[in-house]
């Protein structure tokens, strides 16, 4: 039999990819997270997690780290990335490339230039979460930018013209025409921001002087230690991830969300 | 098989960049030697070596030269790094394979505990073969402390020594580096320990953000008296020390974690890096250290240069050792079983030589298990002085070395130096190589074992973690529910009947399925 080349098998790569880096962990996570020392079938670490008021405590306590760090992160980038995609400014990809640019630099070399920074300004072992979350929102900006200008520059200038015929005022175009038409740009902004900032332990340790816990640096900590704890925090944190994810996408229309990821 | 296949798959999927993908592909006749240590722990060679050339080889290199030499058949070194012992302990685990490892006191007994370890050949501490260099070079004093204590505690039968399974390599002792602009001497010694819990030097000090080193020092302010209360010229002195300070007790945890507690609160922060930039810019004044970080920062500090060569305000730091107690520790040569052991012990062997000895302490900065005459001159030549160029004979002291170099049967004296006086008493002297009272103070932090290891390791999440009063994970918990209902509600209330207004009068309202009939637009009723 020949072997006929077609359009699907371009896809194979990405499914080999797929399957070890993306399937197989998460498998191996699910097996480590019920198992015991002995690798018998166990719910002990399950049990444990959700009777650990630490464990609870920081769980919620990132979450909320993140929450406000999203919010944050939304209420800076949204105007910002209005302005710019409604401008008529020839030389805007410039400013956009100045919001931008950060994210070429080495993150640790920008984590460490901030804990300078809050130093000079007196606040480094002061304010710890304060920072944290300084830190967080300078560093997770971009993600949430370049999402919004990309969305809010597809919308169609004659909607505006519309709505101004109609008698609808700035407020009602903004309420009616800019929000909702945004919408997946701001929900695609929500999970690149969210996840990382609920995780990023490196932060947390440098700006917050490792007295900030999050939940990312206990699953570190116990993969040092305890491989089946550590795969039961990953696990827990997965679904609050997936949960989010889940929620924020009911929000946007499929159709709208093309090219609105990076 | 279960634990195999899993562990392949992890191995697989976690670890592929640290598997050689060039194995096994050794020459016909070449021996390969596989060691594993820790970053940046062995002479690189160059510029920064100690021959100061930068043609000069690493010492790897020269072990290959030498071994061929030797022993006529060439060998290939295999040398990969860990950044921390628990690292080095998942790898093993996983499956890969090793002759040599560099793993920590503790580890070691861990690793002995579980069977993991390949005893030395008895003839690797025949002395009289000129060619076992370890035997023959190593300081007497950490020799018989390997002599002395067991390695396997958990196991009470066993009377196996950390000798028959560890060859030392480099050892130290943990302290606080302070700036003496902040801190005051007089009060850092009334203090000791307490520094970590004392409010005048609240947010100025920090901790290492590991368990273990925090642990110890909870324990050091626990029993401050119980240890002040022992007797220093009992010859059992070292033992009841090292038993206070290895408790692992529920009590002791449960105390231990009233005082990390109050460390927590106490302290700038928990850190593994950063604490050499912060105290040379005096962000904080006391930093808790290990005795070759300490030299390390000290150096820096003192050339007014930071660690990646900028030029700052060169700064004045000191060491301090806590009278109370310190923490002894070291990092050792063990092989794992079915490890190449002529090869293994040829290079413990060769590290051991004193000249390579010199040449590894040179580079990276911490105190070498090996005395011998060429270390010892070595010593003289970095911290010895000439006393006819001091003023006063209250600026130095005679420093006595013969504790490590010449052992306990060696004459007072045997190893003395004239040496300037801050350097004996505060500074990188005193870090380099503890006076010998300073060490008897000292004690080795064991393997606690698998229990206690957990107890503890639950103690240190409950220290780092985040802590809220159940009431409020309950408001929180209520909050993210509301958050997700109203979100529900917006996604899928447009379809349920209930949560829609009623139509207006005179209305009636079309129901999905009424669609579904007319699938024609142009049929459609509404």
């Amino acid at each position: 039999m020949r072997l006929r080349f077609s359009r699907k098998m371009l896809g194979i790569p990405y499914a080999v990819f797929l399957l070890f880096f993306v399937i197989i962990p998460m498998l191996v996570i699910l097996f480590y997270a019920f198992t015991d020392k002995e690798m018998h079938l166990s719910f002990e670490n399950f049990i444990r997690f959700f009777s650990d008021p630490t464990k609870l405590s920081t769980i919620v306590y990132s979450l909320v780290i993140g929450l406000i760090t999203t919010v944050v992160c939304l209420v800076i980038a949204y105007p910002v990335a209005y302005i710019l995609a409604r401008s008529k400014m020839k030389k805007k990809f410039v400013i956009l490339l100045l919001f931008v640019t950060p994210m070429w630099i080495n993150f640790v070399l920008r984590v460490n230039a901030i804990r300078e920074l809050l130093n000079w300004m007196g606040l480094l072992g002061e304010a710890n979460y304060f920072n944290t979350i300084f830190g967080m929102v300078y560093d997770f900006l971009p993600f949430m930018i370049l999402p919004l200008y990309t969305t809010l520059l597809k919308i169609d200038e004659s909607l505006y013209e519309a709505s101004a015929d109609l008698g609808g005022n700035a407020f009602t175009a903004f309420t009616r025409i800019t929000l909702p038409l945004s919408m997946p740009g701001i929900a695609s902004g929500i999970t690149m921001v969210f996840l990382p900032s609920m995780t990023n332990y490196v932060v947390s340790d440098m700006l917050g002087n490792s007295k900030v816990t999050i939940i990312g640096k206990f699953i570190y900590e116990y993969f040092g230690t305890n491989w089946h704890m550590g795969s039961m925090v990953a696990l827990v944190l997965l679904i609050v991830v997936l949960l989010s994810t889940w929620l924020t996408g009911g929000l946007k229309e499929e159709n709208n969300a093309r090219g609105t990821t990076l | 098989m279960k634990k195999r296949i899993s562990a392949m798959l992890l191995a697989a999927v976690a670890c592929l960049p640290t598997i050689s993908l060039f194995t096994g592909c050794a020459q016909k006749g070449e021996t390969v030697l596989r060691v594993y240590s820790w970053e940046e722990y062995i002479d690189e060679g160059g510029e920064d070596s100690y021959d100061g050339t930068a043609d000069a080889p690493d010492m790897v290199s020269r072990f290959e030269a030498w071994y061929e030499e030797t022993y006529g058949s060439p060998i290939r070194v295999e040398y990969s790094t860990f950044g921390t012992n628990e690292d080095m302990y998942n790898q093993l685990k996983l499956g890969n394979e090793y002759d040599l490892l560099c793993p920590s006191e503790y580890m070691i007994m861990k690793l002995a505990a579980e069977g993991y370890l390949q005893p030395y050949s008895e003839a690797f501490f025949d002395e009289t073969n000129p060619d076992n260099h370890y035997i023959r070079n190593v300081s007497p004093y950490i020799h018989a402390m390997f002599e002395s204590n067991r390695i396997n505690k958990a196991d009470p039968e066993s009377t196996e020594t950390w000798s028959d399974y560890a060859a030392g390599y480099m050892w130290g002792v943990t302290g606080f580096t302070y700036n003496p602009a902040y801190v005051n001497e007089e009060d850092l010694r009334s203090l000791g320990w307490d520094v970590m819990t004392a409010e005048a030097y609240q947010n100025k000090v920090t901790t290492k953000d590991n368990v273990r080193d925090s642990y110890f020092v909870a324990l050091a302010i626990l029993y401050k008296e119980e240890i002040a209360a022992l007797d220093p010229t009992s010859p059992d002195y070292g033992k009841q020390l090292a038993a206070i300070m290895n408790r692992t007790d529920e009590e002791t945890i449960a105390a231990a974690e009233e005082v990390m507690q109050a460390m927590d609160e106490n302290i700038f922060g928990y850190e593994t890096d950063t604490g050499k930039a912060d105290i040379v810019s005096g962000r904080i004044w006391l930093n808790f250290a290990w005795s070759g970080d300490a030299v390390y920062a000290m150096d820096l500090a003192e050339a007014g240069e930071d660690e990646d060569g900028n030029e700052t305000d060169s700064t004045l730091l000191n060491f301090f050792i806590p009278e109370e107690c310190a923490n002894l520790w070291f990092d050792g040569w063990v092989m794992p079983k079915g490890a190449n052991t002529q090869a293994a012990e040829a290079f413990v062997n060769f590290l051991s030589m004193p000249e390579n000895a010199v040449r590894n302490m040179y580079y990276i900065g911490y105190s070498g298990v090996i005395a011998g005459d060429e270390v010892f001159d070595y010593v003289c030549e970095t911290y010895a002085v000439d006393p006819e160029e001091y003023e006063s004979e209250e600026e130095y002291v005679v420093y006595d070395l013969s504790y490590f170099f010449g052992g306990s049967d060696a004459p007072q004296g045997s190893y003395t130096f004239y040496a300037d006086r801050d350097q004996a008493e505060r500074r990188q002297l005193h870090a380099h190589y503890p006076p010998y009272e300073v060490t008897r103070r000292c004690a080795v932090m064991d393997y606690y074992g698998e229990e206690a290891n957990e107890n503890i390791n639950e103690l240190w999440s409950r220290i780092k973690g985040e802590t809220l009063e159940p009431w409020a994970i309950a408001v929180i918990c209520v909050g993210v529910a509301l958050i997700v209902g109203a979100v529900l509600l917006v996604k899928f209330g447009g379809k349920i009947d209930f949560f829609r207004l009623p139509p207006k009068k005179g209305y009636t309202r079309v129901k999905q399925e009424d669609f579904k009939k007319y699938p024609n637009d142009k049929q459609n009723p509404v």
